[in-house]
């Protein structure tokens, strides 16, 4: 109720009473306190006031936009959207400020235009991809099929004996990746080896 | 004073009801129901058919209006449709096109 504003019949803002009903355009360069409902389109070049009583089912295109009332429908602000408290609101919202507070309800997409580029959520990002290798790979061999999560298609399926001198390797090495170590050669050891065992016992 | 006000450079296409008093300074087009008393101020102008109970003209209506109780043309207003109310006041001044009826005690 903090931004209730009483002009008593002073002719330089307009007013939806609690019982009106508005079902259409509705367009206008001042502001705007509804109390009642108001269905259909609202632009205003000033602010657009929902008070907790007020309902909007609008798509909604204004300067700013208090909302302690329900908005359901989209709204464009040039400046700015603000759910109070007592705001509920389902819809998008496109403005390059949005203000949601604690309490407020809100269902939907925002947009406040130019998604400014943070270096420092970028870093963070790839040290969890340098630390996330090692354990990417012996997961990856782990499960035979190809894994969704990872991102870095690491081509050949490889046999479960790799993994572990895989991790090893890229431990001692530090963060550097190294290249995966051919499973092969591995195999074809134990496999000769196994062969010689044979051979040994006949 | 009414609680609804549509400010002076308010525009409203469509339809307004409500069970209040409605004050216009504005333009609205369309259809307007209220169960109370309707103000359209001088710098208004309406084109809408309206049904109230009373309404008060100073400012610029096209459109049928019917009150259930009264219809007040004010000086300088200016009005195109039929009006149908059991009591209708002319104000001398007010500028006027259309039907009045003045028979019809309950819609």
């Amino acid at each position: 109720m903090a931004a209730t504003k009483d002009f008593t019949a002073s002719g330089e803002s307009t007013i939806i009473g609690p019982s009106i009903l508005i079902n259409g355009k509705l367009s206008g360069d001042e502001d705007l306190t509804v109390r009642g409902r108001v269905e259909g389109e609202l632009s205003l070049t000033k602010t657009l006031i929902v008070e907790p009583s007020g309902v909007v089912k609008a798509n909604v295109q204004v300067r700013n936009a208090i909302i302690s009332g329900v908005v359901v429908g989209n709204i464009s602000a040039t400046e700015s959207v603000e759910l109070t408290r007592e705001g509920r609101m389902v819809g998008d919202i496109h403005s390059p400020r949005v203000i949601i507070v604690d309490g407020a309800s809100f269902r939907g997409r925002v947009d406040m235009g130019n998604a400014e580029p943070r270096p420092a959520s970028e870093r963070p990002a790839q040290r969890a991809t340098t630390v996330s290798r090692p354990a990417i790979r012996p997961a990856m061999v782990a499960a035979p099929a190809r894994p969704t999560i990872v991102s870095r298609p690491l081509g050949k399926p490889q046999p479960p004996a790799a993994p572990v001198i895989a991790s090893k390797i890229d431990r001692g090495e530090g963060s550097k990746p190294a290249p995966p170590p051919p499973p092969q050669p591995v195999l074809v050891g134990e496999a000769g080896k196994k062969k010689v065992l044979l051979k040994k016992k006949k | 004073m009414a609680n609804t006000v549509i400010g002076s450079s308010i525009t409203i296409d469509g339809e307004i009801s409500g069970d209040e008093d409605l004050v216009i300074q504005g333009t609205v087009k369309g259809k307007i129901s209220l169960k109370e008393s309707l103000f359209v101020e001088a710098s208004a102008s309406v084109e809408a058919d309206i049904e109230v109970q009373n309404v008060e003209i100073t400012g610029k209506v096209t459109g049928n209006i019917a009150a259930t109780d009264k219809v007040e043309l004010k000086a300088d207003c200016r009005v195109v449709g039929d009006v149908r109310a059991p009591r209708i006041l002319i104000a001398d001044g007010a500028s006027f096109k259309g039907n009045v009826d003045m028979d019809v005690k309950e819609r």
